[in-house]
């Protein structure tokens, strides 16, 4: 009798370990699919030329995860437009510091730049929608950066840091992803 | 970045741009573009070949674009890619500059409507 009941007590136990042990498991994969897959990162030096790098970055990007044509261009327009306004502004062509660019694919199909500086803060998506270019307007010439960052990404978060930036640039493209992502 | 240019019937030049109009592009062809500004007053800037534009890229036909308009002169836009004509859409330079995908109509919009 007690011989079983130390059986029964052992199976329950080992019952018990398992259940835990696979509802671990299964928290731990649906934390995994939820969190974002780092793909790759880059940095730059504050120079406008550094950025003839960037695009040859984004199409190994584009080649490793299949990422559409459509959405190659939008990454490659909007991260030059956040890169040079860092370079020309936030550093103002003060040679000698660096900003990063992170790859991350928070789900399939979504990819995620984020450029990060440690330029004085500034937070573009404050300022107001630009209006269009107009024959009038000189001053409108140079402006277009954010208005082209808005119409060309899906989303736009931003974020001081101590001693700089951090803003995020989303953009979905249904059909590529690394190709390791859970099904 | 590629540039080349061809004089048409009446008075009309054409600028071939080639390549990404990127940062290291639209310096490459600024001075070129002031040029033409500064000497004709009828240009189709055909932008068939051309796979990328950024803001630098705008203005290296924006402000070309306004020396010629403040003489009464035309400017057209021939041939970009959907890629290239969503970014002109959206900075609304197309407002300012015709787009055209028809090249008999880029030309007419040049030579058909008075004094260049």
């Amino acid at each position: 009798m007690i011989t079983r009941l130390l059986w029964l007590l052992s199976v329950a136990k080992v019952h018990i370990r398992m259940e835990g042990t696979m509802e671990m498991t299964a928290n731990a994969m649906d934390l995994a699919q939820n969190q974002p897959k780092h793909l790759d990162q880059f940095v730059l030096g504050s120079r406008l030329s550094e950025m003839e790098r960037l695009p040859v970055w984004v199409d190994s990007l584009a080649a490793a995860y299949s990422i559409d044509e459509n959405i190659k261009f939008a990454i490659n327009l909007c991260l030059e437009e956040v890169v040079s306004n860092v370079i020309r502004h936030g550093y103002a062509n003060q040679e000698g510091q660096f900003l990063t660019v992170d790859c991350s694919s928070p789900r399939p199909g979504q990819f995620v730049f984020t450029v990060e500086d440690d330029a004085a803060p500034f937070n573009p998506l404050e300022l107001a929608a630009l209006p269009g270019i107009s024959p009038q307007d000189e001053g409108q010439i140079g402006g277009q950066g954010i208005r082209l960052l808005r119409g060309f990404s899906d989303t736009l978060e931003y974020e001081p840091k101590p001693g700089g930036n951090r803003l995020r640039i989303g953009f979905t493209n249904a059909s590529a992803g690394p190709s390791n992502w859970p099904q | 970045m590629g540039f080349a240019t061809e004089d048409l019937p009446d008075g009309i030049t054409k600028v071939v741009l080639d390549g990404s109009l990127d940062i290291a592009g639209a310096a490459a062809i600024d001075l070129k573009m002031n040029v033409i500004a500064g000497a004709r007053n009828a240009v189709l800037i055909d932008l068939q070949q051309v796979s990328f534009i950024g803001s630098m890229g705008l203005r290296a036909i924006v402000a070309p674009a306004r020396a010629i308009l403040s003489r009464k002169g035309r400017m057209v836009i021939y041939g970009p890619n959907e890629l290239v004509e969503k970014v002109l859409r959206t900075s609304g330079i197309d407002t300012m500059i015709p787009i055209h995908h028809d090249y008999q109509a880029a030309l007419a919009a040049l030579s058909s409507q008075g004094p260049h």
